[in-house]
């Protein structure tokens, strides 16, 4: 039933936003936070309520029995119960989460953020059962002692710069029957970089100024069917002409030869772009392979040519906000 | 964590103790269909090899709950729901798989133990049921913690510590209610003394040790000779055998006002019977007042609102004197004799001739007894089918109810209306723990004779041995039938005062836990709200007082002059910088880190460091007073390093 679902992910991101509001206010993001009584929650999980449940279909037969020994098997439960609200409380409270570095990865690959864990209580069961995710991610299996750090896991398709997501942390401890769980807000980014392009690879493989390379560039152009974003002069019109429902346009693979270790992005939009970026970004990869020095040219900024992993990481960035 | 070894192993425990603890609520056939299945699962465990397949257990428990439910009608609805929960528990133990599958046994677990406190409400195996309570509270622990986890005696203590309050205030406290609707009572035969009286009856029950009640009286405690607790009226008597009238089986409620003939003393008392199935209870000569989980019926009986079948405690005062006559109907069921016994009812006619007065005819029949060579004796030999003129005329020996059944024959032949009381004469009084323990073996019959309007009691036994009334059982009995008594165990001393201990301290279970009600609750709501308003004042004062001793403690300058003085005004004037620091770095260590790090401050940053070192630990006036200039000095730099660390 799609559309009942859509209904239930509507109505969750409509709740989503109403709690983000809260949660902005409550916690602003921080680049480290520490759990304390205002940022944990606790309510009873689905076993929490068939406890109760237990308790009073208890005091139930102890009433109706008029047995003490029920009422007091009751009560004591009850009091296990209550009990629990404080132990989950403290098995999270005190603990500190932080993000120390940014994390880099490919889009439409899951990259992993790497979380610092730490606590004030130095015992070793003093955290048990976290589960930690980012809100929108799928859950994780829930870590059995403290650890300190854990790698969490996004995965989003498009490239660019962003914030992390809250970060959920929930426990059962110690009886399940009650979840306490917060939404942290860490002031870290992560960098997500045009995936690579494979196919574009072979070609570029090959030095510049070998024969086939040549041939390539005399041959003229490759044809590619239009997509959305190409520019219009590289449309072939005389092919339109004939056949108007599959516009093709000639790809440019010339630029780039011609300062071979210049990677240069042509201005363009749409999905042309993204696939120019996506080819940028393994000619990068290649050209750190190789040794070579290196720079960006983007249609509103250059990068200078230098080598090494900061360059790489700054010219990947570069196309990331391209 | 499911295939944990130790944790299937905790749950087969609790489920074979499930089936012990449950076993009244078992036919035969379904405890041992249930052991085997607990077998299998041992077995596979034990092997670590896959037990049945989900479909077989789904075919086993569809076999066994049809079973279970054209047992229905012979088990009970309450039964049946022991029977279904332990089966349903036992077959998911067998197909265990899921994490939730394991949440829903323990659940069950939960419920079942708190269900054997329906059939079982003794201190030592309440203490036991508690146990396998905790084991599964154990287990519900484990299912939710990370694998290998110990646990820690320091935090269990704790977490206890904050239970105990808790539960207890709880349990003091929190209202009781009526019960909110009829519930299924257990199918289990009543114990005590039953609607027939044979001649033999009550010396079976005599070789009962078990407890039938106890009492403890609130004020004074009457005389040894008047403790007869009356239980049932046996006023039907066809030639052999005494019976309840079906008068007395229908419960009416006592409509007479018993008016206190001045002089009569009463009894206020607490008893606490034991479970007998049965609806009747015991009470002293005329009951005025009871709590309401009991009623008096006619006749002064007392009777439960539904059957005891747990330990009851019920408050009842009674007017020590006897019985007043109901109706007319009384008098002429109590008049009427059968065919037969021809010899005792021409004596009878003979005797009420002879004596026109009740209580001397009632003289003469003890003098009677006590004449002629009767004995008293456990092992009376058999009567035939006049029983009453063979026992009288031929035997000579008989029980309690031997003597009852004869004397009520005479008087009724005589005219005089008369009826067997069956009941329970003495008791062991435990003067330290100030309570009367009545035994089964205390059972006894007697006689009740209507004279001036009033049911007067007549213990014929007393006549032929007074010892059985003024002590015991045993101070009457020969020693061979002694040991007809005291089988086995409890002729060793110490078994037999453990027992006794036993007993006490089952005495306290019964009055503080068991017998806890509503009205002791009000009570204790009412000695609380009392003590409250006379303790306020004095509390609100020591705690006031307290606060204060604390706040002076901790803002006292004494804890600030601790530290040397030039330690305090660094930190003073470093307050921002310091907080960052290590706990285990000195202050000069500090300051020399800062210095490294800032170039441009290094200078005075050292300067300080020096002057400070001087004054702390060369106890140098003048180092303290270059320090005190310097931060002067430095202020606005200090500041400005504050703001950059």
């Amino acid at each position: 039933m799609p559309a009942l679902a859509t209904l239930k992910q509507r109505l969750h991101q409509r709740y989503w936003q109403l709690i983000s509001v809260y949660l902005d206010k409550r916690q602003p993001a921080s680049s480290k936070v520490k759990l304390v009584q205002r940022l944990i929650f606790i309510l009873p999980t689905r076993y929490g309520w068939w406890f109760l449940l237990l308790i009073v279909l208890l005091y139930l037969l102890g009433t109706n029995y008029q047995n003490n020994l029920i009422l007091l098997t009751c009560y004591l439960l009850l009091s296990v119960f209550l009990l629990c609200i404080v132990l989950c409380y403290q098995n999270l409270s005190g603990l500190t989460l932080h993000c120390p570095v940014a994390a880099e990865g490919f889009a439409g690959q899951p990259i992993y953020i790497s979380i610092g864990l730490s606590s004030d209580n130095s015992s070793a069961d003093a955290h048990v059962m976290l589960s930690l995710h980012f809100v929108g991610q799928a859950p994780q299996p829930p870590l059995a002692t403290l650890c300190s750090t854990v790698n969490l896991a996004i995965s989003n398709t498009q490239r660019g710069k962003y914030r992390l997501p809250r970060l959920k942390i929930s426990s059962q401890y110690p009886f399940g029957l009650w979840r306490g769980w917060s939404y942290v807000a860490l002031a870290q980014d992560y960098w997500l970089y045009p995936s690579p392009d494979g196919q574009v690879k072979r070609d570029l493989n090959a030095s510049a100024g070998t024969k086939e390379q040549h041939a390539v560039q005399q041959h003229g152009d490759i044809l590619a069917p239009y997509r959305h974003g190409d520019s219009v002069r590289h449309l072939i019109w005389k092919r339109l002409a004939r056949d108007p429902a599959n516009p093709v346009v000639r790809e440019q693979l010339s630029a780039p030869e011609a300062e071979p270790s210049w990677v240069i992005i042509p201005p363009a939009s749409g999905e042309a772009l993204e696939r120019a970026l996506r080819q940028g970004c393994r000619q990068l990869l290649d050209l750190e392979q190789s040794g070579q020095q290196y720079g960006v040219k983007l249609p509103h900024l250059t990068i200078a040519q230098s080598s090494g992993p900061q360059q790489l990481q700054r010219c990947l960035q570069a196309l990331a906000l391209c | 964590m499911l295939k944990q070894k130790p944790l299937l192993m905790l749950w087969l425990a609790i489920q074979l103790s499930l089936l012990i603890l449950l076993q009244q609520a078992f036919t035969s056939w379904i405890s041992a269909t249930f052991a085997a299945l607990l077998l299998l699962r041992l077995l596979t465990t034990w092997r670590a090899k896959e037990t049945l397949s989900l479909k077989w257990v789904n075919v086993l428990a569809a076999v066994l709950t049809l079973a279970l439910l054209l047992n229905l009608k012979q088990a009970g609805v309450l039964h049946f729901m022991l029977q279904i929960l332990l089966l349903a528990a036992i077959l998911r133990l067998l197909a265990l798989q899921q994490l939730y599958e394991a949440r829903q046994l323990v659940w069950v677990h939960y419920f079942l133990l708190a269900s054997c406190f329906i059939l079982h409400q003794d201190m030592l195996l309440a203490a036991f049921i508690m146990l396998v309570l905790m084991g599964n509270l154990y287990s519900h622990f484990l299912l939710f913690s990370p694998a290998g986890i110990h646990l820690k005696w320091q935090r269990v203590s704790r977490a206890a510590l904050i239970i105990l309050p808790l539960w207890l205030a709880m349990f003091m406290l929190f209202p009781r209610l009526a019960p909110f609707w009829q519930i299924p009572t257990a199918n289990v035969a009543s114990t005590g003394l039953s609607d027939t009286l044979d001649p033999g009856s009550i010396e079976q029950l005599v070789q009962d040790n078990s407890l039938a009640f106890r009492v403890e009286f609130s004020a004074d405690i009457p005389a040894r000779s008047q403790w007869y607790w009356r239980a049932r009226l046996y006023e039907d008597f066809d030639g052999r055998r005494w019976q309840v009238n079906p008068l007395r089986s229908r419960s009416g409620k006592d409509g007479s006002v018993t008016e206190r003939s001045p002089g009569s003393a009463t009894a206020q008392y607490r008893v606490i019977a034991e479970a007998s199935q049965q609806r009747h209870l015991f009470a002293l000569a005329t009951p005025v007042s009871s709590s309401n989980n009991v009623a008096i019926a006619a006749s002064g009986l007392v009777k439960a609102v539904k059957p005891v079948t747990q330990r009851t405690s019920y408050q009842i005062s009674s007017v020590l004197q006897p019985v007043k006559q109901q109706s007319d109907e009384e008098l002429t069921i109590n008049l009427t004799l059968p065919e037969g016994n021809e010899q005792t009812r021409a004596f009878g006619r003979q005797l009420g001739q002879q004596f026109q007065q009740t209580s001397a005819l009632v003289a003469a029949i003890t003098a009677h007894f006590q004449q002629q060579p009767y004995f008293y004796s456990l092992t009376p030999p058999p009567l035939g089918a006049n029983s009453v003129d063979q026992f009288l005329f031929n035997t000579r020996t008989g029980f309690c109810s031997h003597y009852a059944s004869a004397a009520a024959v005479i008087l009724r032949a005589a005219g005089v209306p008369a009826r067997v009381v069956g009941g329970y004469q003495g008791g062991d009084w435990h003067q330290q723990q100030g309570y009367l323990a009545v035994r089964q073996r205390e059972a006894h019959a007697w006689v009740e004779y209507l004279d001036n309007g009033k049911w007067q009691l007549f213990d014929p036994t007393a006549a032929v041995a007074p010892e059985r009334i003024l002590s015991s059982l045993d101070a009457v009995l020969s020693a061979e039938q002694r040991q007809l008594l005291n089988p086995g165990w409890r002729k060793f001393a110490l078994l037999q005062t453990l027992s006794l201990q036993l007993m006490h301290l089952d005495y306290y279970w019964s009055v503080w836990v068991l017998g806890f009600d509503d009205n002791n609750q009000r009570q204790l709501w009412h000695q609380l709200k009392q003590q409250l308003t006379r303790y306020a004042y004095p509390l609100l004062a020591v705690i006031s007082l307290l606060l204060c001793a604390a706040a002076w403690y901790l803002l006292r300058p004494g804890a600030v002059t601790a530290q040397p003085e030039a330690s305090r005004l660094l930190q003073q004037a470093l307050a921002g910088m310091v907080k960052q620091k290590p706990a285990q770095q000195s202050l000069s260590a500090c300051l020399r880190h800062y210095a490294s790090q800032h170039p441009t401050d290094r200078n005075w940053l050292q300067q300080l460091t020096d002057s400070y070192e001087q004054a702390v630990f060369n106890n140098d006036a003048a180092a303290l007073r270059l320090l005190k200039q310097q931060l002067k000095r430095h202020r606005a730099d200090l500041r400005r390093l504050q703001r950059r660390v």
